[in-house]
């Protein structure tokens, strides 16, 4: 009887020990005698971006040891996942770095804090206008910009030399001149020198330069409210383009430029900006043969780019906003000691982005290391900003879709961005 | 005398059951009360869960707050049963064939690889050896055939040596599903030939000898006797991959990254993934992992059912 009784006992307080922890939990961090403990998340997990990152926060936590900032890094191809499942459980970080295009769905999903009226007025006045684009929702902005990309077109220099091209292309004729002068196979088919690659490493790899070309077509990803906006005129002579290119040959969905641009399987590329810092680490001394320029347009004169961004925002659940937003505040306002650039601008140009903030571009623009990076940081000024609204996410999965279609499958370009415009669904 | 011991027999006779049913009951309190950690462990981990993806597959939900969970109704049904959608066509498609090539090819191999290493002598190397790739990491296995598979791999040069040109195994469309199919079923052989060696060894040695006597030559012996008896050990290997074939993704994630080229290897279980972790459409995915559910639970019934009216032992 007795011990029926204390098993009884046991399975109740295991029910509760289940219960308890099935329910516990809270947002992000707690604090202990007047000291609160926030945490950032964010993806960057190594190199010049942790240790940056880590410098910042270390110089905070000394000068403020009420509000002590500690960092979680994943991988970026694991960021959306933690954060989805640590916010579900209720142990979602009181700082949240994200990508902009998920910024609709974070929003939706009540993950992202409004920023405060004052801070979301300095940032309006203070940041470029494709940084504010790239992590704007709806009118809503997310949070305050950090990464920015543009997207230009890499080229080696020996190889187009060899093929009789002295300068960059500048417009689409060109553009395809040049990838089919340009490319080379052996006997066997084997490409051993792809002419332009229009696809990336990374999400959606073929999106990102269908897009740019859009854009010097004078066309539109999404409209507002999330219908699609890619099947028009420009659209089709974006993806009509494209689909020539890989009729001839001269481009190949199977080559991936970030692995064989450097050993020359590649002479043109369509690319983020910051692919210079990783062609400077991999080519060394042959970093010299890569140029860059602006992606060129249908006509002479035209020309277009993609820019995306990342943003640092407040958890809605975080018990200590009003903290996390005096973090921010500092990160992103403190300069240099020299007090040229914001320590977080200088923190993004070591790592070959381009500061979103105007006054750090215009000062890093004054005197640029590499002439590389002039296209990437012109480009700020007239690339289309990546649409994310609720959807958005989808919407390039489906085009991603359509392109692959037309790139590896011959579909009719027509016909594909038709289907993927009908695969789009506002949200 | 006689009546007073048939009383006492009677009031024992009478007390008996009800001091066994009381014991009984004793029994069972205890018994689910040992149960209960498991039961409970049951409950938290797969009941809750599942009940959860049932209300999920009815609902519009972003993920990460519970409180904007909205009822959809069957719209999340209506959507991902859509044949203008892609989940019909080429996703599920491609979930049947890729578990059905894949069943097909490990189970025709492993019974040939099993039958062979029976007649062999080390057995236990061989079995070791085709038991490697069960014991290694899918990323590895991955990434070695992607490599093999790649332009400039080993399997082109092998084809070019003999005068044809390359293939995109895994960027062409029409060749990508086939070739992880391939790796599928070469990585799962290891498991089932484990499975059906042991069944082969359960035959008893004198069903041949008899064979052998009547004049049998090995063929007659295979399909007569060997496979036959086998059924059990085989209706087992076809269930466990049959099921794992229809989940699996991780394979095609490291192969193809993202599904592609153009959808091609996209499989179910890696669409609801990418819909619930990646979109944020946790009512859409799990209204495919009820899809999947059926799927699974209809084949795995009709297997059963053909094993039964062949006489198989399936409970």
């Amino acid at each position: 009887m007795r011990i029926a009784k204390g098993l009884r006992l046991a399975v109740a307080l295991g029910l509760l020990a289940t219960g308890a922890a099935a329910c516990g939990g809270g947002s992000g961090s707690g604090g202990s005698g007047g000291k609160v403990e926030l945490t950032l998340l964010s993806h960057y997990s190594d190199g010049p971006s942790k240790e940056g990152l880590d410098k910042m926060i270390q110089e905070w936590n000394k000068e403020n040891p009420k509000i002590q900032v500690k960092s979680q890094v994943v991988k970026f191809d694991d960021l959306l996942t933690t954060m989805t499942v640590r916010q579900t459980g209720g142990r979602g970080a009181d700082i949240v770095s994200a990508y902009g295009l998920w910024g609709g769905q974070l929003m939706k999903a009540n993950v992202v804090a409004k920023v405060p009226d004052d801070i979301a007025t300095k940032i309006k006045a203070e940041y470029s206008p494709a940084a504010l684009g790239a992590v704007t929702t709806g009118g809503t902005l997310l949070g305050y910009p950090t990464e920015l990309n543009t997207y230009v077109l890499f080229y080696n220099k020996k190889i187009l030399a060899a093929a009789g091209i002295s300068k960059p292309p500048s417009t689409w004729a060109e553009l395809a001149d040049a990838a089919k002068k340009t490319v080379k196979r052996d006997a066997n088919g084997n490409i051993q020198v792809e002419g332009l690659s229009l696809i990336q490493d990374g999400d959606n790899k073929s999106v990102h330069p269908f897009l740019s070309l859009l854009d010097s077509a004078g066309g539109k990803f999404l409209a507002p409210d999330g219908t699609a906006q890619f099947d028009d005129a420009a659209g089709k002579a974006a993806l009509k383009f494209e689909a020539d290119l890989a009729a001839a040959k001269a481009t190949n969905p199977s080559i991936m430029p970030t692995k064989q641009f450097r050993s020359g399987g590649v002479a043109m590329a369509i690319q983020a900006g910051w692919w210079i810092g990783s062609l400077k680490n991999q080519m060394k001394d042959k970093y010299s043969d890569v140029g860059v320029a602006a992606i060129p347009g249908p006509t002479p004169g035209s020309k277009g780019s993609l820019a995306y961004g990342f943003f640092m925002g407040v958890n809605q659940r975080s018990k200590h906003a009003d903290e996390a937003w005096k973090f921010l505040t500092w990160m992103n306002e403190h300069k240099t000691p020299d007090g040229k650039v914001t320590e977080t601008g200088k923190w993004l140009a070591d790592q070959g982005l381009i500061p979103p903030r105007t006054a750090d571009q215009e000062e890093y623009k004054k005197s640029l290391s590499d002439p590389n990076l002039a296209p990437i940081y012109e480009a700020a000024t007239y690339a289309m900003a990546e649409p994310n609204q609720p959807g958005a996410y989808e919407a390039k999965t489906a085009l991603h879709n359509a392109i692959m279609g037309v790139l590896a499958d011959g579909k009719n370009p027509d016909d594909a961005l038709a289907q993927a415009a009908k695969a789009v669904k506002p949200q | 005398m006689t009546t007073a011991v048939s009383r006492v027999g009677d009031s024992r006779t009478a007390a008996a059951p009800a001091r066994r049913l009381g014991r009984l009951q004793r029994e069972g309190r205890a018994a689910y009360l040992f149960l209960s950690p498991a039961l409970l462990f049951f409950c938290v981990f797969l009941i809750l869960p599942f009940v959860f993806a049932i209300i999920l597959a009815f609902s519009d939900w972003g993920g990460f707050d519970l409180g904007t969970l909205k009822w959809a109704g069957a719209a999340n049904f209506r959507d991902v049963l859509s044949f203008n959608g892609t989940f019909v066509k080429p996703i599920l498609v491609n979930t049947l064939l890729f578990a059905f090539g894949s069943v097909f090819l490990a189970t025709f191999g492993s019974v040939l690889v099993a039958y062979c290493i029976d007649r062999l002598s080390f057995q236990g190397f061989w079995r070791v050896l085709y038991f490697l790739p069960v014991v290694a990491t899918v990323v590895a296995i991955g990434n070695v055939w992607k490599m093999m598979y790649q332009p400039a791999g080993m399997i082109n040069g092998v084809l070019n040596k003999l005068g044809v040109n390359s293939i995109g195994f895994l960027s062409d469309a029409s060749y990508a599903l086939p070739s992880v199919t391939v790796v599928q079923a070469w990585a799962s052989i290891g498991g089932a030939v484990l499975i059906l060696t042991a069944g082969l060894k359960a035959i008893p040695e004198m069903y041949y000898e008899a064979a052998e006597v009547d004049g049998a030559n090995s063929w007659h012996m295979f399909w007569s006797i060997t496979l036959p008896l086998l059924r059990p050990a085989l209706l087992f290997v076809l269930i466990t991959q049959f099921i794992g074939g229809l989940q699996s993704f991780a394979l095609i994630i490291v192969m193809t990254g993202d599904g592609g080229p153009v959808n091609a290897t996209n499989v179910a279980a890696f669409e609801m993934y990418q819909r619930a972790f990646k979109y944020g459409a946790w009512g859409t995915a799990s209204a495919m992992a009820m899809v999947l559910f059926v799927i699974i639970l209809a084949i795995t019934l009709l297997q059963l059912w053909i094993a039964r009216r062949r006489g198989e032992e399936t409970s």
